[in-house]
């Protein structure tokens, strides 16, 4: 092993940055509330069991004081200010906790204009990443243990926020699984790739939790639970499976903030975030274009260049 | 054009579904018809305002109900009634094909074309072509397959279900 | 003379019954996870972990025909499945969380309709358990009413025993039948020290206090302040050994189609949306009231039974970490 590596296994960063992350959210989220600049600090708090963190709507300092920054803080609660969950919040400006990942998927609300820039007060973290699904959170964060997206991650530090929790630790190469097994895929005929998938999409219960957890996945009426006209079968057979799946992907084609929500929260292990990675690529490859953490007014898919590849149409 | 390809029998006659603009390709298909030109007849028409309007689902559902071919028809750019429903269009399905072909669908059996209201010559040409491609592919079973298999405890096919719907 | 049964010889009972036709389904290990799955082999069977989905699907599939309809020369005819053909089976390895629940779903399956796809299920499979050796925090069955030995539910039982092996012990008639049916495999003596059992480390709860403190707050600042995070999505009732919601569709086309079954979640916003687009349980917290209430108090009032086996398998995976356990214990602090 060369120096500067580490086994899968050895804790991939100092927990004191975490703990830092957390004192910097607590002042801030506090003193928002404090002084009335917000009705709400969207942030974690921790679960009853060891490691775990979940989604919590502050609204008093007592609430905000107790917010947290662990490698168990998965989500991603740019959700909650999607019209899917705004009802949670009270009305009136509020603050909400975002990662980078997470920051692009705000960036990616306010570019659709699901809210305004100055309704939220952003404050940032600076995150080394995060547990992946089915980790065992009583343990340190480890290679092994860290999200599959962490490992590629290029937004550890999130920009153009009002305030950044912590600070970043120097964080170890490793080895980009995701796009490995992206590569692995795209060099396969489309038969195998087929197989590939029916196997996957097979395995789906329709939970719809990949849905749910998606900042983006905010329509009012989902074109997958309407049966009049019914555009995909509700039903979870690989039929119905795998035309939702693919509905999924396009839908969110250049609107995806790579956060990986939809992959993790999966209870059957189907890794739906290659799907949203490959059309981002595609995207990128074709029209140049990238989610970023600054808003963009517009998407890749809802504008047009005069000159945009046409090759494949006779 | 004679009319000789269409008196050929073929063991297989797959079946294309083909999805037009009302401006122009569809304006396109009818010339070829009042023209007495021949093209196979394998091809249904779906007519929409505009190739804006297509959405891919309609595509996924065109070869779950068991299209062999897809064919997406509008105006050529710059000509689109609406200023710029074939632009986006344009981009949507060539993200869309990208996806298709991610999840194994064979790219051949899809195909996008401009065929404007004057150029009833072309359509002739892109849905015999189409047709001609797919025929030699012969079947899609891929989402045929998929509709005929049940899901159970992750298996994909089950003797149990097997036996107990054999009757249905 | 209590009989014992050696890991060798459990895969051979699963070739056995295999052999006569028997379907067998048992956690198996396909991909990434472990479900419970048709196998084909005894050596598929997964014991060291408790599968991803319960076992209540081998009873209440996700999904599954009810009739099929096609319309041929003006006519139409419709066609039920032919229930007398569902195989015998038997499904082995059940942890005792997930052995517990069909029994608790026969009440509400035979209530007031006989519901032939799980009850004919019911009768022809034959439930193996086994005594529960690893445990992690998010079980908590001894929390309600339950053990990591617990027989309820299994017709044959088997626990681990020290060295390897199980021991076995036949609770009813179709269990002993099995057990007679291959007395060659099952040897008597051996050890039969019981392995350790995974017994989890939880608060106890008090079931009958927690009902009626739910009797008494169907309005309460609790379910907003637990459930505003829900996002609403069907992980914890797919998952759930007893959660038994369905919706029924129609699939198909004009000419011909099926009408299915499949599973669905009081967590889903349509799941209560009526025709005229109101919403009796319009907001997520009165959606998440109701799959508290059902399992601890409605089902405990209709068939004094607990909807709940403590498998944990909702609090591993919520997607916003939303533990039932910690709201049991909340409103146990509170009542």
């Amino acid at each position: 092993m060369t120096q500067g590596q580490q086994t899968e296994s050895t804790p991939l960063v100092d927990p004191a940055c975490y703990a830092a992350a957390t004192a910097a959210i607590r002042a801030e989220a506090v003193r928002l509330l404090e002084a009335g600049e917000v009705t709400a600090v969207v942030g974690y708090r921790a679960g009853r069991r060891a490691g775990s963190a979940m989604p919590e709507v502050a609204t008093t300092a007592e609430a905000a004081a107790q917010l947290i920054f662990t490698p168990g803080c998965q989500n991603n609660l740019a959700l909650f200010l999607s019209k899917a969950k705004r009802e949670a919040l009270p009305k009136g400006k509020v603050a909400v906790v975002v990662k980078g990942c997470d920051l692009r998927a705000l960036a990616g609300l306010i570019g659709e204009s699901q809210l305004k820039r100055d309704e939220v007060h952003v404050i940032g973290v600076a995150c080394p990443g995060v547990y992946g699904a089915g980790a065992d959170l009583a343990k340190p964060l480890a290679a092994e243990s860290l999200a599959r997206k962490c490992r590629e991650c290029k937004v550890h530090l999130p920009e153009g926020t009002d305030v950044v929790a912590g600070t970043l630790p120097p964080l170890p190469d490793l080895a980009p699984l995701e796009a490995e097994e992206l590569a692995r895929l795209e060099a396969m005929t489309p038969q195998e790739r087929w197989a590939f998938w029916t196997e996957q999409f097979a395995r789906c219960i329709r939970c719809l939790a990949c849905r749910q957890v998606c900042p983006f996945c905010f329509c009012t009426q989902c074109l997958c639970d309407r049966n009049r006209p019914q555009a995909v079968d509700t039903s979870p057979r690989p039929a119905g499976n795998t035309a939702w799946h693919i509905v999924r992907a396009m839908h969110l084609a250049g609107r995806c903030a790579g956060c990986a929500e939809c992959e993790r929260v999966c209870p059957m292990d189907i890794p739906l975030n290659l799907l949203n990675r490959k059309m981002a690529q595609e995207l990128f490859e074709l029209y140049g274009f990238e989610t970023t953490m600054q808003p963009q007014e517009q998407g890749a898919l809802t504008s047009y260049r005069d000159g945009d590849d046409q090759s494949f149409i006779k | 054009m004679t009319a000789t390809a269409t008196t050929t029998k073929h063991d297989f006659e797959p079946k294309l579904v083909a999805f037009v603009c009302t401006w122009c390709t569809y304006a396109g298909a009818d010339l070829a018809g009042t023209s007495r030109m021949q093209y196979p007849s394998n091809v249904r028409v779906v007519k929409f305002p505009c190739t804006g309007r297509i959405d891919p689902v309609f595509i996924l559902r065109a070869f779950q109900k068991g299209a062999d071919g897809v064919l997406v028809s509008g105006c050529h750019p710059g000509d689109c009634h609406y200023m710029a429903g074939n632009f986006h269009a344009r981009r949507r399905f060539a993200a869309f094909r990208q996806l298709l072909d991610f999840v194994g669908v064979d790219l051949k059996r899809l195909q996008f074309s401009w065929v404007s209201a004057a150029e009833g010559g072309k359509w002739v040409e892109v849905v015999t072509e189409l047709t001609e491609r797919v025929r030699e592919m012969g079947p899609m079973r891929e989402f045929i397959d998929l509709d005929a298999s049940e899901h159970w405890s992750a298996e994909l096919a089950d003797a149990e279900l097997k036996a107990a719907y054999h009757s249905l | 003379m209590a009989k014992t049964l050696s890991l060798d010889n459990l895969h051979r009972l699963v070739d056995a019954l295999l052999q006569e036709g028997v379907r067998v389904v048992g956690p198996k290990r396909t991909g990434t996870l472990t479900v419970y799955a048709p196998l084909t082999r005894g050596e598929e069977l997964e014991l060291n972990e408790l599968p991803r989905r319960s076992a209540k699907e081998t009873f209440f599939p996700p999904c599954e025909t009810i009739l099929s309809f096609e319309k041929r020369d003006g006519r139409t005819t419709v066609s039920d499945p032919d229930l007398d053909r569902l195989p015998e089976t038997v499904l082995i390895g059940v942890r005792p969380c997930d052995a517990a629940a069909p029994g608790i779903l026969d009440a509400v399956f035979s209530w007031d309709y006989d519901d032939p796809f799980f009850l004919e299920r019911r009768k022809r499979t034959t439930i193996i358990g086994i005594a529960c050796t690893s445990s992690d925090d998010a079980c908590f069955c001894t929390a309600v009413g339950l053990t990591p030995d617990a027989r309820q539910g299994s017709d044959l039982f088997l626990v681990p025993v020290e060295g390897g092996g199980f021991a076995v012990e036949a609770l009813d008639a179709k269990g002993s039948a099995l057990k007679e049916r291959h007395a060659a495999l099952f040897t008597a003596g051996g050890n039969t020290v019981p392995l350790p059992l995974a017994e989890p480390k939880v608060e106890p709860l008090d079931l009958e206090k927690i009902r009626a403190w739910l009797d008494g707050n169907f309005e309460h600042p609790l379910w907003k302040e637990i459930a505003d995070r829900c996002a609403g999505c069907g992980a914890c009732a797919f998952l759930c050994p007893a959660c038994h919601c369905f919706d029924i569709v129609d699939e198909g086309g004009e000419g011909s189609g099926c009408r299915r079954k499949h599973w669905d979640a009081c967590g889903f916003g349509k799941f209560t949306m009526h025709a005229s687009a109101h919403n009796p349980r319009d907001v997520q917290p009165q959606r998440y009231r109701n799959r508290i209430m059902h399992k601890f108090k409605y089902y405990r009032d209709k068939f004094g039974q607990t909807l709940c086996t403590g498998c944990g398998r909702c609090i591993r995976w919520c997607p916003v970490g939303i533990d039932i356990k910690a709201v049991l214990d909340e409103i146990n602090k509170k009542s």
